[in-house]
């Protein structure tokens, strides 16, 4: 945090400092981590979004956005991710939507139906966004931001060219370990706190059933509620949580005869560890008591 | 809460509905900004409210949305450098907003 802060800083008092290093500027996690892997030292990554913050409906502060203008490359990851990225100029030469290869392959959410005004019933359909779950989508991210930053970065071609294959190669290799390491759950079913597993269900043949629970928050009686309803429609024994939540709420959740697993889908970055090895152990907390 | 889920998949499964959000652009012309408000679909909210805060979230002003969803101001003192957020709530329930750059406002004005 305050390592971002610092940068921030530095990029807003001294527009001779920020040009020094090229800037690539993510919406997301994942993105910041292969734009560190890609562009090593050789690029500062500008990640703003507070820890605290939920990337995907984050509003920036027009500071931040004055940064992120900047920037020598604009990671978006498509599929609706970051709504605040329609509601601003940005340079388009600049900007690359990681997903739009894939597009085809969006998963569309449930909607919503309500009535007002004169548009009579209608409802609000929304894209699953987080993408990146499934490994394999990661992967093809990773090399649409890798050919932009080699368009828009001059002199990081041979460095990200050098980079890319063992990124992909790490992502590929998660993409077959989630593969082989879930496979026995496949047909079992699943309850997780937040509608943030879409993408992941679908690459790993996994029946996972959502809740809209906030992150790290104790559920009220209603959702406790909630749950037994859905615990009770799926026969789901397995709750996995966006964000670790109180002690007690595991033990409520244990009461219910639910196993609970935190897996955070790393929109933010993790306290610790990095992307692929954070990942890598919650894909064998899921997988393991099955 | 399920049921209540369960309703609205069921609604829209058995309804034709048609997705609407609301779309708010600003843009400055000189010293005058500009805001477009409109749904989705291409209709014209019926009333609501523009407000315009600072770069450091204070509110600048409020005005009333315009009977074509356009409502057009000066260009308050100071934005140039830091900045306007533009908030819009229509009377319909939607809301949105559009973040006007230092750089938005130097381009609008021809000076950068």
């Amino acid at each position: 945090m305050l390592k971002r802060l610092v940068v921030l800083v530095a990029l807003a008092a001294s527009p001779l400092a920020a040009q020094d290093k090229p800037v690539v500027a993510a919406v997301n996690y994942p993105l910041a981590w292969m734009a560190e892997r890609l562009g090593g030292d050789a690029v500062e990554v500008l990640f703003p979004v507070p820890a605290d913050r939920d990337p995907s409906f984050w509003r920036p502060g027009l500071s931040d956005i004055s940064a992120i203008q900047a920037a020598d490359v604009i990671a978006l990851n498509g599929a609706g991710f970051a709504g605040w990225t329609t509601r601003t100029s940005l340079p388009r030469s600049r900007i690359v939507d990681t997903s739009a290869g894939f597009s085809d392959d969006y998963i569309s959410t449930d909607s919503i139906t309500h009535s007002h005004g004169a548009d009579g019933e209608h409802s609000h359909t929304g894209t699953a966004s987080y993408t990146w779950l499934d490994f394999g989508q990661a992967a093809r991210q990773a090399e649409a931001l890798a050919g932009m930053m080699q368009r828009r970065i001059p002199g990081s071609g041979d460095a990200v060219v050098s980079a890319l294959p063992g990124l992909v190669a790490d992502l590929e290799a998660l993409d077959s370990h989630a593969r082989d390491t879930l496979a026995p759950l496949q047909g079992t079913a699943m309850i997780a706190t937040h509608p943030r597993y879409q993408y992941f269900a679908r690459a790993y043949g996994l029946q996972i059933a959502a809740l809209d629970w906030d992150a790290g928050a104790m559920p009220d009686a209603d959702q406790w509620d909630a749950l037994q309803a859905l615990t009770d429609e799926t026969g789901a024994q397995t709750l996995i949580w966006e964000a670790a939540p109180p002690q007690e709420a595991l033990a409520q959740a244990e009461g219910m005869g639910l196993r609970s697993v935190v897996f955070a889908p790393l929109a933010v970055r993790p306290e610790t560890g990095e992307f692929q090895g954070v990942m890598r152990g919650q894909i064998d907390a899921l997988a393991q008591g099955e | 809460m399920i049921r209540t889920l369960g309703l609205a998949f069921t609604l829209a499964a058995a309804l034709p509905a048609a997705a609407h959000d609301l779309r708010v652009f600003a843009s400055v012309t000189g010293d005058t900004v500009t805001v477009e408000s409109k749904f989705s679909t291409g209709r014209i909210p019926n009333a609501g409210e523009v407000r315009v805060l600072d770069a450091s979230d204070t509110l600048v002003m409020t005005l009333p949305l315009g009977e074509d969803g356009v409502t057009t101001f000066a260009l308050p003192d100071g934005a140039a450098d830091g900045g306007l957020m533009i908030e819009v709530d229509v009377s319909e329930g939607h809301s949105d907003y559009w973040l006007l750059t230092p750089d938005d406002i130097a381009h609008g004005q021809g000076t950068n």
